[in-house]
């Protein structure tokens, strides 16, 4: 990177040196902000109904009742609901750096999801806010781990322990598919 | 400005700058109705801005505290005390009310000032004998 030294004499009180910098910057890109959320519902079952586009329009409709025109209007720049897992109920939503706050103080006033026409209580939980999907996704890898070793001593018989250990074993950024399916295995053994 | 730094350099003049002048501002403002003759009441005004606000900035928006201090209900003007971190966002929901209960009307800000005093008297409204 060049930095230029530019003065403007006889302007300041004292000519104070502006440093420019020339290099191409990254900063023109747009950030963009991902929280990493998690549904809660009552019934696991209810959970298959889950699908993006009744989470894009829940999460609008409580930004636009708790942040009002001017808060839809600027956290829907940019706005996407870029996964949604039914088995788990995770949920990715990307926004923009600057704005996330109004979509994230909005997600504790989400109620209910409308479904394919079923309402569906629930309510949102935001588990980290990343700034790249990968992050988001590591986060979610050790979140997921943990929450193994919590359920391991809470293993009712043999099989379930040996499950829930051979998941643990089994976590790492490539093999994320695999680790869900095994969970899921775990929770219809139940 | 010194004479000693006027010889040495051209054109150099200090600005002071009071970053928070006040704590609160103050804004003068009348409500003024299509139709002629319309009277409200003071609790009704504050519900009328309030509601403009939640229109503009949700929940969160109306939930902000601001006082009104005076209202005439003949002339229907008010004064009103904000924080100053939310006068932008008063002024704003102020300048986008449209219509009351069906009615159209309009606010028209006469005066802000951080500080009340000025408000007693403004150059406009002053006679000269």
């Amino acid at each position: 990177a060049h930095l230029v030294r530019i003065s403007y004499p006889g302007r300041l009180r004292d000519s104070t040196p502006i440093l420019k910098c020339i290099s191409p910057c990254l900063q023109l890109l747009p950030l963009s902000r991902y929280l990493l959320c998690e549904i809660g519902v009552s019934e696991p079952a209810s959970l298959q109904l889950l699908d993006e586009r009744a989470v894009y329009t829940a999460v609008k409709a409580a930004v636009c009742r708790a942040h009002g025109d001017y808060g839809a209007a600027l956290s829907s720049i940019s706005f996407a609901v870029k996964y949604v897992n039914a088995h788990t109920g995770v949920v990715f939503l990307r926004c923009r750096k600057r704005y996330y706050r109004l979509i994230w103080s909005a997600l504790a006033f989400i109620t209910s999801l409308d479904s394919r026409g079923k309402k569906i209580p629930c309510f949102f939980n935001c588990l980290h806010v990343g700034g790249t999907i990968r992050t988001c996704q590591k986060f979610l890898i050790r979140y997921n781990t943990e929450q193994l070793h919590r359920m391991l001593p809470r293993c009712r018989n043999e099989a379930e322990r040996l499950e829930v250990q051979k998941a643990v074993r089994s976590c790492s950024l490539k093999c994320t598919r695999r680790e869900e399916e095994e969970e899921d295995e775990w929770d219809e053994d139940k | 400005m010194r004479q000693a730094d006027q010889r040495q350099e051209p054109a150099a003049y200090e600005r002071l700058v009071y970053k928070n002048a006040s704590e609160y501002h103050y804004m003068k403002i009348s409500l003024i109705f299509e139709k002629e003759g319309k009277r409200l009441e003071a609790a009704f005004f504050k519900q009328l801005i309030i509601s403009a606000l939640r229109d503009l900035y949700g929940e969160v928006g109306a939930a902000f505290p601001f006082d009104v201090l005076k209202f005439d209900e003949a002339s229907l003007t008010a004064i009103l005390r904000v924080y100053s971190s939310g006068l932008v966002k008063l002024w704003s929901a102020l300048t986008l009310l449209g219509s009351y209960h069906n009615e159209s009307c309009a606010v028209r800000v006469t005066q802000v000032s951080p500080f009340l005093l000025a408000l007693s008297g403004n150059s406009r409204e002053l006679v000269l004998n």
